[in-house]
């Protein structure tokens, strides 16, 4: 992560609400350019946060299943008047391609804002929102988040230690190596078992399960998160409205009509353009900002 | 029963034909796809509330986070295999030897935590729930022998049958419902069955695998987990 990343450094509750917001809108409308502008805006941070390199390994697969869902629906779905042609006996209609174009933005772009996602919410992040919330569960969480790489340095011990004696898990039949590995499962299982009732010992003689205790977090509320939530929460009310007034309303079949253009919906898109493209243009900013103020001896 | 509970019941009780019954009042583009995942979101919420709201002890929280953990090892493990995981294995032994609400806890949280390595998706929930349901339903058919601390007694093959259908049934049925929800605008026989058919293979290596690695752990783990309970008086047996 940059250290002059600014998005990413809000609190995380403002962070995961974004990022619910922006998920959920664009799976709810199916306005073609409600759909392009989330596009262009889980793109365009999806290309900031991870750079260029990163991202061209992610992309080409993300194509192909854009490109499989655009097709998925004209072949399935025979709805709508415009027919262009037909594949054996069926019609592909321009509305079902249309609807499968919209259905491809839509894929792609939450599958974006979940690459930003994953990047951005960090486990820590997580357990800051709901450590208190769900305590026990998110203890278990974080244990789970510790033991796993713990496992796998242990499993590599009892491995060598199992070789050591003729158990191989790398050589030998198909059906050896499975025995062998089973073993060392478990090995490693009454291992971890055994660790756990040290651990457990360990939490309740720290006072586990007192009245009043918290979960730590290194996280603040801060001026500017308060001015980020209001912010986002009046573009994510402007947005609700005109989609109930039914100014972002489109229709797919039996014809494609965009039923509104009216001032509440440019208004509504506009909105939703500076909704979706905040975290980059703030990141930018914050930057150039950042960069002006440095000392150039 | 407390009352963080029976909100979280009335919560779900109420909720879940709210969202049905919004679905056909104000039909909208998507609204399948939407609606399904507040019905999986609300379903799960009963069991997790129940978790938090019997304070767990200590022990039995480790627990928990040790077969998670090995659940979502054992699926990064195999990460250069495609379906061939021991995931759902771990967590429906989970659910045989811990007890049906253990079992749930372990199959959501596998599913939540191994897509922290794998990448958060739409799928997440769906797999929480999959995962979540078959560790529930291994406790609620097999736990009896576990909770009497008898070990696996001889449900043995029983278990593996259960597992390969659970892994195939029900992970499989809910995964790809997603999958047709989240890609197909009608839901449409031609579509349902176009993706559950190239889902197929990949279901029955998934079943296949589970098969294999509860006929190579079931017995030992659920042994090991009883000698736990037994030791150190974790998890009272469920009457």
């Amino acid at each position: 992560m940059r250290g002059t990343e600014r998005f990413s450094s809000l609190h995380p509750v403002v962070t995961v609400c974004y990022f619910v917001a922006v998920v959920g809108v664009s799976v709810l409308l199916m306005h073609p350019l409600v759909l392009g502008v989330s596009f262009a805006g889980a793109l365009s941070y999806a290309l900031y946060l991870n750079g260029w390199a990163n991202m061209r390994k992610t992309l080409p697969g993300l194509l192909v299943l854009m490109l499989v869902a655009a097709l998925f629906n004209p072949i399935f779905n025979h709805r709508g008047y415009t027919t262009l042609g037909y594949l054996g006996d069926n019609p592909i209609t321009l509305e079902a391609i249309y609807y499968g174009l919209a259905s491809a933005a839509m894929i792609g772009s939450v599958l974006l804002w979940f690459v930003s996602y994953n990047k951005v919410m960090t486990s820590d992040r997580f357990l800051c929102v709901f450590g208190n919330v769900i305590p026990a569960l998110s203890l278990v969480f974080s244990m789970v988040l510790r033991f796993v790489p713990r496992y796998f340095a242990q499993a590599k011990r009892v491995a060598a230690a199992q070789r050591g004696i003729g158990r191989d898990v790398t050589s030998g039949s198909w059906y050896a190596r499975a025995r062998n590995g089973s073993a060392v499962l478990s090995v490693l299982l009454t291992w971890a078992l055994e660790n756990s009732v040290d651990t457990s010992d360990s939490m309740l003689a720290r006072g586990y399960g007192l009245p009043g205790r918290t979960a730590y977090t290194d996280f603040r509320w801060r001026d500017r998160d308060l001015m980020a939530a209001l912010g986002f929460g009046g573009a994510v009310l402007v947005v609700a409205v005109a989609m109930i007034v039914g100014a972002l309303r489109v229709t797919y079949y039996p014809g494609f009509v965009v039923s509104s253009w009216s001032v509440a919906t440019w208004l509504a898109l506009g909105v939703w353009t500076a909704l979706c493209l905040a975290p980059v243009v703030v990141g930018v900013v914050e930057e150039a900002k950042w960069r002006s103020l440095l000392s150039n001896p | 029963m407390g009352v963080e509970m029976r909100l979280t019941w009335v919560i779900t009780l109420l909720g879940i034909p709210a969202a049905l019954l919004a679905g056909v009042l104000f039909p909208f583009e998507r609204n399948y796809y939407f609606i399904s995942l507040v019905v999986v979101l609300l379903a799960m919420l009963p069991f997790f509330a129940s978790f938090e709201g019997r304070k767990p002890q200590a022990r039995e929280i480790v627990v928990v986070a040790v077969m998670t953990a090995l659940a979502v090892s054992g699926r990064a493990a195999f990460f250069m295999i495609p379906q061939f995981k021991p995931g759902m294995a771990v967590v429906i032994l989970s659910g045989v030897g811990l007890g049906r609400e253990s079992g749930f806890v372990v199959g959501a949280l596998t599913g939540f935590v191994s897509n922290f390595i794998f990448g958060q998706g739409p799928w997440t929930p769906w797999q929480m729930f999959a995962y979540g349901l078959s560790g529930f339903l291994a406790g609620v058919i097999f736990s009896g022998p576990a909770a009497r601390n008898q070990g696996l007694g001889n449900l043995n093959i029983p278990v593996i049958i259960y597992g390969t259908l659970a892994t195939f049934v029900i992970y499989g049925a809910l995964v790809d419902t997603s999958s047709v929800l989240m890609w197909a605008s009608d839901i449409t026989w031609a579509s349902i069955s176009a993706i559950f058919i190239s889902g197929l293979m990949f279901n029955a290596l998934h079943a296949f695998a589970s098969a294999v690695f509860l006929a190579l752990l079931s017995t030992l783990v659920v042994e090991k987990l009883t000698r736990l309970k037994v030791r150190f008086g974790l998890f009272e047996p469920v009457p």
